[in-house]
C-alpha cells in the first residue's frame, strides 16, 4: 500500500510541474518546471524498482536540460537584458514553488532510503541487467539508435554551418529570397 | 533470450548491415574529400548493392524472426526492396539538384541514406522498439533534408512544421504505445495478438451474460481501443490522412523536391508497412470503433485531397493534395482486409496499388528536380512555369505526362493496374460508399491532371533553356519504363505480390 502512496506523490507532483511547465509564459520559469518534472519522474522510476533508469533520466534529462538552459543563455548573450532577468529569476516568487515540489520529492527518497524493510515494488532492474538486455535481444536496437544519432548529428552540423554561412552572405541571398 | 546473434541472423540481417557500411564509407567519404559526384556514386551504388542482397535474401534466406525486434520475410523485403529502389533513384535525381547549387550539398546523400535506413527498419519490424527507432530515423533525417537547401525560408518554416507536428503524432504513438504495453505487458506485435485473443472469446461471452469475469476484459478492451486509435492518430499524420494533413502542402511546398519525393514514397510507404503488419498480425480489424473511424477518414481523404487540388496553382502543392487522395484510395484496400476471406485480396491490392504510387511519386517529383536546377529563391513549380515544354522539351514533358496520366489512373501505365485494384477489393468486401467516393475522386483527379498536361501543351517561351541533365534523366527514363512496361504486363509482379501477400494474410 505504501509504495502506491510513493507513487502517486511523485506523480502528482510530476503532474503538476508538467501542467505549470506547459503554461509559463517565462521560457526559464517552464524550463526550471520541467526540470522538477523529469525529477518527479525519475523518483517515480526509482519507486518502481528501476534505479538505474532514474539515474540515467536525473543524469541526462535533467542535467542536460540544464546545460541546454545554460547554453541558451550564453549564447543569446543578451548583456544587460540578461543581468535583468537574472535578477528576476532569483526572486523568491520565482523559485519557492518548484523549491518546494522538489523538497516533496528529497523527502520522499529520504524516506524510501531512511526505511528499513523494502519498500520497492515490482523487480529490481539492475544495471546489470540493463547492460545484459542492451547486448542481447536489443542489440539492434542499440545499432539502429547509434545511425539515429549519426542523423542528427549531420543535421545539426549541416544546418548550424548553413546558418554562420547566410548570415555572411545575407546581403547576395536574401534579395532572391524575398519574393 | 539473451543469446546473441547467430551466424544465420547476420546473414537474414545482411541487407541492413550492407546500408549500414555504405553509410559508414559515405561518411568517411565526405569527410575525407568533398565531392558531389563521387558522393552521389557511392551512394548510387551502395543502394544498388543493397538490393542485390535483398534480392538475394529473398532467395536464399528462410523467413525468420530475427531478435524479437527484427523479421525477415518477404513482406518486409518486398517493402525495404521498394524503398531502396526509390532512395536510388531519387538519389541520382538529388544529385542534378544540387549540381548547380554550390555550397556544401553531400550531406544530403548521407541523410537520404539514414533515412533510407529508417524506412527499411520500418518494414521490417515486428516489434514496437524498431518501429520507434525506425520512425525517428526516418523523421530526425527528413527534418533535415527539409530544411536542407539554401533557397530562403520556405524549407526552414516547412522543416519547423514538420518538426513539431511529427514530434506531436510521435507522442501520439508513444502514448498508444503506453495503452497497448499496459493492457498485454509486451511490446512484440507476435506476443500482443497473442494477448489480444483472449478478450474476443471472451467478448463472445458478453452476450451470454457472464458479467464478472467480463468486467475486466471489457476495460482491457477499451484499453486496446484508446491505444489504437492514439497509434492510429499518430500514424495518420505521417501519412497525411485527412483530418491530419495540415502541414502536406506546406512542408511539400517548402521542402526541395529530392526530399518531397522521398517524403511521399519512402516515409509513407514504410510507415504504412507497419501499420499493415500491426494490424493484421494483432488483428486490430475486430474493433468496429476503428473500423468505422477509418472509414471516415479514407472518404474525407479521398474527397478533401481531390477537391482542395483543384484549386492549386502550384505543381508541389498539387502533389501534396492528389497524395492526400492516393493514400484515402490505399485506406480503402486497407479496410477491405477487415473481413478475413477478402484479406489476402486487399493485401495484394495495397501492395500493387504502393508499387503504383512509389513509381509515379519518383517520376512526377522527378521532373520537378530536373526543372528547378538553378539555384533560386524556391523550386520551379508554379503553373505557369510549365508552358510551353511539350513544345521545347517534348521529352521531359511526355514523362510528366506520363506520370499525370497514370495518377489519373489512365490504362497501360501502373496507376491503372493500381487503382483497379483498388476498385476491386472495394467491390469484392462490398465497401460501397467508399468505392462511390474511388470513382468520385478519380473523376476529379482527372481534371486537375489534364490541366497540368494543358498548360504544358501551351506555346510559350518560359520553358526554353531547360536542360536535362545524364542522371536524372536516365532515371526519369528508367521510371517511365517501369511505369509503362509494368502497366502493359502486369502478371509478374501481381503473381510475385500474390504470393507475398498470401504468407502474411
Amino acid at each position: 500500500m505504501l509504495e502506491y502512496g510513493l507513487f502517486y506523490i511523485a506523480a502528482t507532483v510530476a503532474l503538476i510541474s508538467s501542467l505549470l511547465a506547459i503554461t509559463r509564459y517565462n521560457v526559464s520559469h517552464a524550463l526550471i518546471y520541467l526540470i522538477v518534472s523529469l525529477l518527479a519522474s525519475a523518483v517515480i522510476f526509482y519507486v518502481l524498482g528501476a534505479p538505474f533508469a532514474a539515474a540515467l533520466e536525473v543524469l541526462i534529462y535533467a542535467g542536460a536540460i540544464m546545460v541546454l538552459f545554460v547554453f541558451v543563455i550564453m549564447m543569446l548573450n543578451l548583456g544587460a537584458t540578461g543581468d535583468v532577468q537574472a535578477h528576476l529569476l532569483l526572486r523568491p516568487r520565482m523559485w519557492l514553488f518548484p523549491a518546494l515540489l522538489c523538497l516533496v520529492l528529497f523527502a520522499e527518497i529520504v524516506y524510501v532510503l531512511l526505511s528499513s524493510e523494502r519498500l520497492l515494488s515490482g523487480m529490481v532492474v539492475t544495471p546489470k541487467t540493463v547492460g545484459i538486455a542492451l547486448f542481447g535481444p536489443w542489440v539492434l536496437a542499440v545499432e539502429i539508435a547509434s545511425m539515429l544519432l549519426l542523423a542528427g548529428l549531420v543535421g545539426a552540423y549541416h544546418l548550424g554551418r548553413r546558418y554562420l554561412k547566410d548570415s555572411r552572405e545575407g546581403a547576395t541571398s536574401s534579395p532572391e529570397a524575398a519574393p | 533470450m539473451t543469446t546473441g546473434l547467430t551466424g544465420t541472423d547476420l546473414l537474414a540481417l545482411s541487407p541492413f548491415i550492407t546500408l549500414t557500411g555504405v553509410i559508414l564509407v559515405l561518411m568517411m567519404a565526405i569527410a575525407f574529400a568533398r565531392h558531389l559526384g563521387l558522393t552521389c556514386l557511392i551512394a548510387a551504388l551502395g543502394l544498388l548493392v543493397t538490393l542485390a542482397n535483398i534480392l538475394w535474401v529473398a532467395i536464399f534466406v528462410d523467413p525468420q524472426l530475427v531478435t524479437p525486434l527484427i523479421i525477415v520475410d518477404p513482406y518486409a523485403l518486398l517493402f525495404s526492396g521498394l524503398i531502396v529502389i526509390a532512395s536510388f533513384f531519387i538519389c541520382l535525381l538529388a544529385y542534378n539538384y544540387h549540381q548547380q547549387r554550390g555550397g556544401h550539398q553531400e550531406e544530403f546523400t548521407l541523410l537520404l541514406l539514414l533515412a533510407t535506413l529508417g524506412g527499411v527498419t520500418l518494414a521490417h519490424s515486428a516489434h514496437f522498439g524498431s518501429f520507434i527507432l525506425g520512425l525517428e530515423l526516418l523523421g530526425i533525417s527528413l527534418y533535415a533534408m527539409i530544411s536542407y537547401p539554401t533557397q530562403g525560408l520556405l524549407s526552414l518554416e516547412a522543416a519547423l512544421k514538420y518538426l513539431i507536428l511529427s514530434g506531436v503524432s510521435s507522442a501520439f504513438i508513444l502514448f498508444g504505445i503506453a495503452f497497448l504495453f499496459a493492457t498485454t505487458g509486451t511490446l512484440s506485435f507476435a506476443e500482443m495478438a497473442d494477448a489480444n485473443i483472449n478478450p474476443t472469446a471472451v467478448q463472445g461471452g458478453v452476450q451470454g451474460g457472464v458479467q464478472g469475469s467480463v468486467q475486466g476484459s471489457e476495460s482491457l478492451r477499451l484499453y486496446m481501443l484508446i491505444g489504437g486509435s492514439m497509434i492510429l492518430a499518430g500514424v495518420g499524420f505521417k501519412l497525411s490522412l485527412v483530418p491530419f494533413h495540415m502541414w502536406t502542402p506546406d512542408v511539400y511546398e517548402g521542402a526541395p523536391a529530392p526530399t518531397t519525393a522521398f517524403l511521399a514514397t519512402v516515409s509513407k510507404g514504410g510507415i504504412f508497412a507497419v501499420l499493415l503488419r500491426f494490424f493484421v498480425s494483432v488483428d486490430g480489424y475486430q474493433y468496429q470503433t476503428i473500423l468505422d473511424g477509418l472509414f471516415w477518414v479514407a472518404l474525407l481523404s479521398i474527397f478533401l485531397g481531390n477537391l482542395l487540388a483543384v484549386m492549386q496553382s502550384n505543381i508541389k502543392r498539387l502533389l501534396a493534395y492528389s497524395s492526400i487522395a492516393h493514400l484515402g484510395y490505399l485506406m480503402v484496400a486497407f479496410l477491405a482486409a477487415a473481413e478475413i476471406g477478402g484479406r489476402q485480396l486487399a493485401i495484394e491490392a495495397s501492395l500493387v496499388f504502393l508499387i503504383a504510387y512509389f513509381t509515379t511519386t519518383v517520376g512526377a517529383f522527378g521532373v520537378v528536380c530536373i526543372m528547378s536546377r538553378k539555384l533560386a529563391a524556391r523550386d520551379t513549380d508554379q503553373l505557369p512555369d510549365y508552358e510551353g515544354l511539350f513544345w521545347n522539351r517534348p521529352l521531359l514533358a511526355a514523362f510528366f505526362a506520363a506520370m499525370l496520366l497514370s495518377l489519373a489512373g489512365i490504362p497501360l501505365t501502373l496507376g491503372f493496374i493500381g487503382k483497379f485494384y483498388i476498385f476491386a477489393v472495394a467491390v469484392d468486401s462490398e465497401l460501397w460508399a467508399l468505392l462511390v467516393a474511388v470513382i468520385i475522386g478519380s473523376a476529379i483527379g482527372l481534371f486537375y491532371y489534364l490541366r497540368v498536361i494543358f498548360t504544358m501543351t501551351k506555346r510559350s517561351s518560359v520553358t526554353e533553356g531547360i536542360a536535362i541533365p545524364k542522371a536524372g534523366g536516365w532515371s526519369l527514363v528508367a521510371v517511365t519504363l517501369i511505369l509503362i512496361g509494368l502497366g502493359v504486363y502486369p502478371a509478374p509482379v501481381i503473381e510475385w505480390v500474390s504470393a507475398i501477400a498470401r504468407t502474411i494474410s
